[in-house]
């Protein structure tokens, strides 16, 4: 039978060993993290926006690498998802790019903790994370996955801000947000005259609209207004 | 209780009923949150509540672990507290820094770190104050011509617990390498060091309870913690799959946290086995339900919940989801609320001279907490289920999803309701039980049984 000495004996040298394994492991992935996160890009506003992102503790509502709360989207690549003029928009006030949602706190920051908060999400977004966050791999058997959230252009027709900022709150050929409302068949509603009204700023054409006005470009407009003709009744895209 | 200072034992348990009370209200405030109704938005937002919740959590286990060492050091070594003055005052001060970070937390003062939410100015004091309560218990059991296994490993467990409270304080401009060091505080706790303190309490509780013989128990002691070591250490790599370190941490992290719950089916074989072969000689029945609950439900939260996502596969999909908090209350509650509670349920009796164990309120309170916890570890696991499948391989938008999975938010308040109540029953017997006016007991046998050393006794208890 084991003695108590033996099982001293065993509990002390398994210890030893792991922990020098454990020491010298993380000597070497402290000599690799640089290159892995392209620390070669961590400039100065991204720490500042850390620093935000810490002193405010955004991790109690939301995930990032995975890591904090279970409250609010996860933020790991949404710098890919929804762009900077959504986030900054968002950062301006959270209400106005989510009315009646679920509530972020209203912090007030000046335009340039935005910025830094915006440079912060897109360095993180260049971190090589071992294939996290993966892509849904049940996507494509409903409907086309979101643009912004696959990464690569998308393959609808649809333009990248439309994957990027629209789709947070309306939806298209089943997927999508449910702030707005529903877009498929928008091409039989709305004429393109009024679409580039609306665009340009809601609240123009319907007094108290519920959509916010968005920071896009001319382009940007054009872009969205020969998309949205596109979206005609019963014959969504597959 | 034999010594005089062991009475500071139960100003430290008073101070975990508290502080647990106000974890419980917080995590309402939260579920509530998730339903939608956040109309305390203004005052607490969801981050405030959260990690006020945690916070208080971690607080109130360490008050317990400490009251326990207060308890049993002494007992351990024969001899008083080297310095009983200095316990309370540690007390008072670790309730001061306490408040002042949850009250900090409501005016947006904190760290910002998972877990590690405490400001900075405040983290010195906490070490500090650890550091006071190590060199108490520590002087104690270094005059002593004692030391036991059991207060040894106790002790180590809570000096290497304040040591490891630093490298969360590296400075870094490099998320990646600040969540690094983070899991060096977090994990190596909760799975290295914290087993420690819960292996030395357990083992203490059985060789009181049922005088099995003490080297039989210590030996196993050893294995148990060697197991702890020998696959968490190493397993910490489950936490740097996708934070943006190497890959070979996959197949490290993976294989070595697949075998930590070893060290768990250990605890639960060892309660379990020992509580049958000492024949449950003790009357504290209640304290032996919360030993013996205490290390099968630490197998199931942390060994086996903690098994279901550990593997870098399936922790791609889960990570950071629900399913992370349906694991953590399991295991939390499992591992180390229960261990408190037995320690309580033991200790108890002998500070204050009462003998409430019988009391039904004892008897409800076991049953109604575990069961309600078991129902809330469930709402979250449904919850996190659903979660993962819509939002991470449907890729449906989060908020979208959170509206599907609402329900199941109910589901653990009504849970969470029975959880509660079971928690008010312990709360009332401990205040059924009142102040520690307890008489030293130098007989030694007004409550306890004599303990012999031959490996199984059954004496009957003069007490009953
Ligand atoms: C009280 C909880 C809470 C806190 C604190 C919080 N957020 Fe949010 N955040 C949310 C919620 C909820 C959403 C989802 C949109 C909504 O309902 O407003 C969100 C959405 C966002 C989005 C848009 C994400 C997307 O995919 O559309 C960004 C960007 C964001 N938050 C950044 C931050 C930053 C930066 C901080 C810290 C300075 C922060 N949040 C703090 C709750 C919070
Ligand atoms: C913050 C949420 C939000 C975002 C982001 C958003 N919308 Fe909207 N949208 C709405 C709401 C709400 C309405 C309904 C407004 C009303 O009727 O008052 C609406 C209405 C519309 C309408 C009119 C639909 C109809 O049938 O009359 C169109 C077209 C539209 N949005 C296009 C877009 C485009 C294109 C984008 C991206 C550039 C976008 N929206 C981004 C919330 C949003
Ligand atoms: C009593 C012991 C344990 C406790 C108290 C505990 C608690 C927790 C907590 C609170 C978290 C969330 C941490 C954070 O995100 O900051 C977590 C994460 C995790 N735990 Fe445990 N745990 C224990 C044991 C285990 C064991 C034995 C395993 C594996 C077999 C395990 C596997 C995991 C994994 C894989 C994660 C990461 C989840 C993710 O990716 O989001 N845990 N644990
Ligand atoms: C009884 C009522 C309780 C309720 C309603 C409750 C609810 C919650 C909620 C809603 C969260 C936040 C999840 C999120 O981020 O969205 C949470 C987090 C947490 N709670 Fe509780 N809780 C309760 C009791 C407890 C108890 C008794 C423990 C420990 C023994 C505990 C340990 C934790 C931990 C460790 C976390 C962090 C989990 C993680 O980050 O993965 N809670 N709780
Ligand atoms: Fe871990």
């Amino acid at each position: 039978m084991l003695s108590k000495s033996a099982a001293r004996t065993f509990f002390l040298v398994g210890t030893g060993l792991c922990a020098t394994a454990f020491i010298l492991l993380t000597l070497d992935t402290i000599s690799r993290v640089p290159k892995q996160s392209h620390e070669e890009n961590l400039t100065p506003a991204v720490h500042r926006g850390k620093d935000l992102w810490d002193s405010n503790n955004c991790m109690g509502c939301h995930t990032l690498l995975g890591e904090g709360a279970y409250y609010a989207p996860e933020l790991t690549r949404v710098y890919d998802r929804r762009g900077p003029e959504f986030i900054s928009a968002m950062l301006r006030d959270p209400a106005a790019m989510y009315p009646g949602q679920r509530q972020m706190t209203k912090y007030g920051f000046n335009e340039a903790q935005i910025a830094d908060l915006v440079a912060f999400f897109q360095w993180i977004g260049n971190i090589d994370l071992n294939g996290f966050p993966p892509s849904p791999v049940l996507a494509s058997s409903a409907a086309p996955p979101i643009a912004g959230a696959a990464g690569g252009p998308p393959d609808d027709g649809r333009p990248r801000v439309f994957g990027q900022i629209c789709v947070a709150c309306h939806t298209v050929a089943g997927r999508g947000g449910n702030v707005g409302p529903v877009l498929d068949g928008v091409g039989d509603r709305r004429d393109a005259a009024y679409l580039n009204r609306w665009l340009h700023d809601p609240g123009a054409v319907k007094r108290g609209a519920l959509m916010p006005k968005l920071p896009l470009t001319e382009a940007q407009i054009a872009e969205l207004i020969t998309y949205l003709s596109t979206l005609r009744a019963r014959q969504v895209t597959p | 209780m034999k010594y005089n200072s062991q009475r500071v034992a139960w100003w430290f348990f008073a101070t975990c009923m508290l502080l647990f009370s106000l974890q419980i209200i917080y995590g309402f405030i939260m579920a509530f949150a998730h339903v939608g109704l956040d109309g305390l938005h203004p005052w607490i937002p969801f981050n405030a509540a959260r990690a006020t919740h945690t916070n208080l959590l971690v607080v109130w286990l360490l008050a317990g672990f400490m009251g326990a060492a207060y308890f049993i050091i002494p007992e351990e070594s024969q001899r008083e507290l080297e310095w009983p003055r200095l316990a309370y005052v540690q007390l008072a001060a670790l309730v001061i820094v306490g408040v002042t970070a949850i009250i900090g937390f409501h005016l947006n003062w904190w760290e910002g770190r998972k877990f590690l939410e405490i400001p900075r100015p405040l983290d010195f004091l906490v070490v500090i104050d650890v550091l006071l309560f190590i060199a108490n218990i520590g002087m104690t059991l270094w005059k002593s011509e004692r030391k036991t296994t059991t207060a040894l490993v106790l002790f180590f467990g809570l000096l290497m617990a304040a040591l490891l409270y630093l490298p969360g304080m590296i400075p870094t401009a490099n998320q990646t390498m600040d969540s690094y060091w983070r899991w060096w505080v977090v994990h190596l706790w909760v799975e290295g060091v914290w087993e420690l303190i819960m292996g030395a309490i357990l083992s203490y509780l059985l060789i009181k309870l049922t005088g099995v013989d003490r080297e039989i128990i210590e030996k196993w002691l050893y294995v148990i913690v060697g197991l702890t070591f020998l696959s968490g250490i190493l397993g910490t790599g489950h936490h740097y799959y996708f934070i943006g370190t190497p890959r070979y941490w996959l197949m490290i992290g993976g294989t070595f946290s697949a075998l930590e719950p070893l060290a768990f089916l250990g605890m639960a074989w060892y309660g379990i086995s020992m509580a049958k072969r000492g024949g449950r000689a003790h009357p504290n029945r209640t304290a032996l339900s919360w030993t013996v609950g205490c290390s099968v439900l630490s197998f199931v939260g942390a060994g086996f919940l903690g098994f279901a996502h550990t593997i870098p596969q399936v922790n791609l999909w889960t990570h950071g989801t629900l399913i992370t908090a349906m694991h953590g209350h399991m295991a939390f509650w499992g591992a180390y609320g229960m261990i408190v509670l037995a320690v309580i349920s033991y200790t108890l009796p002998l500070l204050t001279g009462r003998r409430l164990y019988d009391a039904p309120s004892a008897t409800f309170a076991f049953w109604a907490s575990n069961i309600g916890m078991i129902s809330m570890t469930l709402a979250f696991a449904v919850a996190g289920v659903t979660q993962v499948v819509l939002e991470r391989r449907v890729g449906m938008e989060f908020l979208q999803v959170q509206t599907e999975i609402q329900v199941h938010f109910w589901g653990l308040i009504l849970a969470a309701s029975l959880f509660t109540l079971g928690i008010t029953a312990f709360i009332w017997n401990f205040i059924q039980h009142g102040k520690p006016v307890g008489e030293l007991d130098t007989s030694r046998d007004a409550v306890e049984p004599a303990v012999a050393s031959a490996p199984v006794v059954a004496a009957p208890s003069g007490a009953e």
